[in-house]
């Protein structure tokens, strides 16, 4: 404080000004310090409510996009079934068994209450491992017959290309295919379960946004450098085989004749989504895809999952991405591509709640879907938070003008107050600027002091909102200094006019004032 | 020192004006320690107004130190004032709830060369206040000296950045009478041992006595002005 009033001594005699009337000082402080907590606090809502935003669009996977094997055109002369299922269709393996199987009910387990041993007799080709008396599909065609049909067009290095690319956060590419799995508990009966198989990579769980891992973990890079033999099982896989009550990890589990490891399990964190029987995320199993490519003997992958670092950039990424595989693929001008890729909304419109004819004429229609409603979606999220924001700023404008005026009247005060002390500063060689200055740093030491209150005033006040209305608060370091400026700013603007009024006066009738 | 030509004055109150200074032409050489009388509304204040350089007359010019300071910019205004000029008010005018020292320390603060460093204000101040007799004072607030105390703390401060002109508007007005003859000894005092030089404006005639030289004020006009050997004060034989 000392050095400080060092300074200058115009900073003194502020200070001494201050000190001089406490009471009303600290009254004005406070309309700054109100003012100026109200600002904090309401940016501290707004930038919560826009983290917020910024979190459900990420979750929902708005940042993340799909690069598909193949180039395929939706079956639009089919009843319609196929196209609003064309994603389940194109990322799974065609396995003889999917004819075999039942179409599944939509929603609901259609084993409830069944037997945990499935009642269809499934043709030996179901389970590879199970026979060797012949050589499977996929080792008499390798990655053609295994459901990559013509499209075996993706691999592992196109993978590693793509997380290079600017803007890119995480990379997992994918082999799918349904597989049934078995459990033999000791003594007791063998359990088998029907379910997907994923082999994708250990960045998975970074990407889905929205799971968690109920116990365990997820694989780790050295198991995927070592293709080691463990899986992660969907939380439904997990009841289904093991019950609620036990935790699997650590198990043993038989897939393909071969034994895994269980080592985690995952279930999902949002209550939008409810694990169930017959989803493609929870009643699945997950394995390193090298361990799947060594098993299966596959060197391709059916997909590569993407996550973008920020959620506008994902057209942007897209076309990157493009730019780089048709590059990769050696793809001339006038070729088509011989990948797809698609995002969330296409996903949504797709194997979402719509009518499949619906969702089939949404999908054919809307050129680049995807692209539009990502953005829009994104951008009316935004606008909306911004509404809210210019409304919470407009609030905190109106608390500072009233802390303001407080400031305005009490220099103005001090000015009338002290006319005489102004005279005879003036007569001692004091200048316009030199009373101005005085009686602009008064005000502005006001405001900042009631500034500093305010700034701590609106952290206590942001953290009550967050615990008591679990309103999500985002205090960052900006908005502290742009809180602590505002009412610097206050303390110029509303001190202005008092301190030049003091400025202009005339030193002989300041003099004589009484 | 001074030197003022054809002085005159104009004031408008509503739709009237006011003579204050109707061609007021006199010179002060340095040195001197000229009382000013006359009474209420004669023109004395309003030409120690512009002598002090805290008004600019409507005609007429004003010389100091050869200087025209007649048609300066308030800002110039200001410097010729903090540099050159010393002000002593009838009501002291210190700054309450200041110390003496701090108040001593004022026109310090508005140099040309901006405020002057804390520690050579304070020796500074030091030293003007031992000049008036008040070294064990220093950190008294006013309410707590005398009314010649804090008249003797004002005339500290009019000395602190050496002036060579010291005004005084009615220094004794609120003092008895031997406060007042003390008061005027440190005029007599400070012209005697710096030759400054020294106006003050009074109506009491025994205080008159203490200069070397009065001037009479009557309507805007110089009525008498005339040289006189100081009658009162321990520096007499100093002359101008």
């Amino acid at each position: 404080m000392k050095r400080l009033r060092a300074l200058h001594p115009s900073i003194d005699i502020g200070f001494k000004a201050l000190t001089r009337n406490r009471l009303q000082t600290g009254l004005t402080m406070l309309g700054i310090t109100v003012g100026v907590a109200t600002v904090l606090a309401m940016m501290a809502v707004g930038a919560g409510a826009q983290r917020s935003i910024e979190q459900q669009v990420r979750a929902a996977g708005l940042n993340q996009l799909t690069i598909k094997a193949g180039n395929w055109k939706p079956k639009t002369e089919d009843s319609g079934g196929a196209v609003a299922h064309q994603g389940d269709a194109e990322d799974t393996m065609r396995l003889p068994v999917d004819e075999l199987m039942p179409a599944l009910p939509d929603a609901g387990d259609p084993f409830a209450g069944a037997a945990d041993v499935l009642p269809i007799d499934f043709h030996p080709e179901d389970d590879p491992m199970e026979k060797h008396d012949h050589p499977l599909a996929w080792q008499r065609l390798g990655d053609l017959e295994a459901g990559l049909g013509a499209s075996t067009t993706l691999s592992f290095a196109d993978a590693e290309a793509i997380r290079q690319l600017p803007g890119v956060q995480y990379v997992a590419g994918g082999v799918h295919g349904n597989a049934r799995v078995h459990y033999r508990p000791e003594g007791g009966a063998e359990k088998r379960w029907f379910t997907r198989m994923h082999g994708t990579d250990l960045h998975l769980l970074d990407i889905k946004r929205t799971w968690t891992l109920r116990s365990g973990r997820f694989f780790t890079e050295e198991e995927q450098d070592d293709k080691a033999m463990v899986l992660v099982l969907g939380s439904v896989v997990a009841e289904k085989v093991f019950g609620e009550q036990v935790d699997p990890v650590g198990k043993d589990l038989m897939l393909w004749n071969q034994t895994f490891r269980i080592v985690g399990v995952v279930t999902s964190a949002s209550w939008v989504v409810r694990p169930a029987a017959g989803d493609d995320e929870f009643d699945a199993v997950y394995m390193p895809y090298t361990t799947t490519h060594q098993l299966l003997n596959l060197t391709k992958l059916n997909d590569i999952t993407v996550t973008a670092a920020s959620t506008g950039d994902v057209s942007a990424l897209s076309k990157r991405i493009t730019e780089l595989l048709r590059q990769r693929h050696n793809i001339t001008n006038e070729k088509p591509d011989d990948f797809t890729i698609s995002t969330q909304a296409t996903r949504a419109i797709t194997t979402g709640g719509l009518p499949p004819n619906v969702a089939a004429a949404i999908a054919g229609n809307v050129k680049e879907l995807e692209r539009v409603t990502l953005e829009q979606l994104a951008g009316t999220l935004e606008r909306a938070s911004g509404t809210m924001r210019w409304l919470l700023a407009a609030v905190a404008a109106v608390s500072l003008l009233v802390g303001g005026i407080g400031i305005m009247n009490i220099t103005l005060l001090s000015v009338t107050e002290r006319t005489k002390e102004i005279g005879l500063r003036m007569a001692v060689g004091a200048r316009g600027k030199d009373v101005t200055r005085q009686f602009l740093t008064e005000a502005v030491a006001i405001s900042l002091a009631g500034g500093a209150v305010g700034v701590l005033l609106g952290l206590v006040a942001s953290y009550l909102i967050s615990s008591t209305l679990r309103w999500a608060t985002v205090v960052s370091p900006a908005s502290v200094f742009i809180a602590f400026g505002v009412s610097a700013a206050v303390g110029v603007l509303f001190g202005w006019y008092p301190a030049r009024r003091a400025a202009e006066l005339d030193p002989i009738d300041a003099l004589r004032h009484e | 020192m001074i030197g003022v030509r054809s002085l005159e004055k104009e004031y408008h109150v509503g739709d009237h004006v006011v003579r204050a200074l109707r061609g007021v032409t006199l010179d002060i050489a340095g040195g001197e320690f000229v009382t000013v009388v006359g009474p209420s509304g004669s023109g004395k204040s309003t030409f120690m107004h512009i002598l002090g350089c805290l008004d600019r007359p409507t005609r007429g010019q004003y010389l100091l130190g050869g200087r025209d300071v007649s048609t300066l910019p308030h800002d110039e205004l200001a410097r010729v004032r903090n540099e050159t000029i010393g002000f002593v008010f009838q009501g002291f005018n210190l700054l309450s709830r200041t110390s003496a020292l701090e108040n001593v320390e004022l026109p310090l603060l508005y140099t040309r060369k901006g405020a002057v460093k804390a520690a050579e204000r304070r020796d500074r101040a030091r030293r003007a206040l031992a000049a008036v007799g008040l070294t064990d004072r220093e950190e008294h607030h006013p309410n707590q000296l005398s009314g010649g105390q804090q008249q003797r703390v004002a005339i500290a401060r009019a000395l602190v950045n050496e002036p060579s002109l010291l005004l005084a508007d009615e220094p004794t007005g609120n003092l008895d009478t031997a406060t007042s003859h003390e008061v005027m000894e440190v005029f007599a005092k400070l012209r005697a041992e710096r030759g400054i030089t020294i106006v003050v404006i009074t109506h009491e005639r025994d205080i008159a006595a203490w200069g070397t030289r009065t001037i009479d004020f009557k309507d805007g006009v110089v009525v008498s002005d005339e040289q006189h050997a100081p009658t009162m004060g321990s520096h007499r034989p100093v002359s101008a």
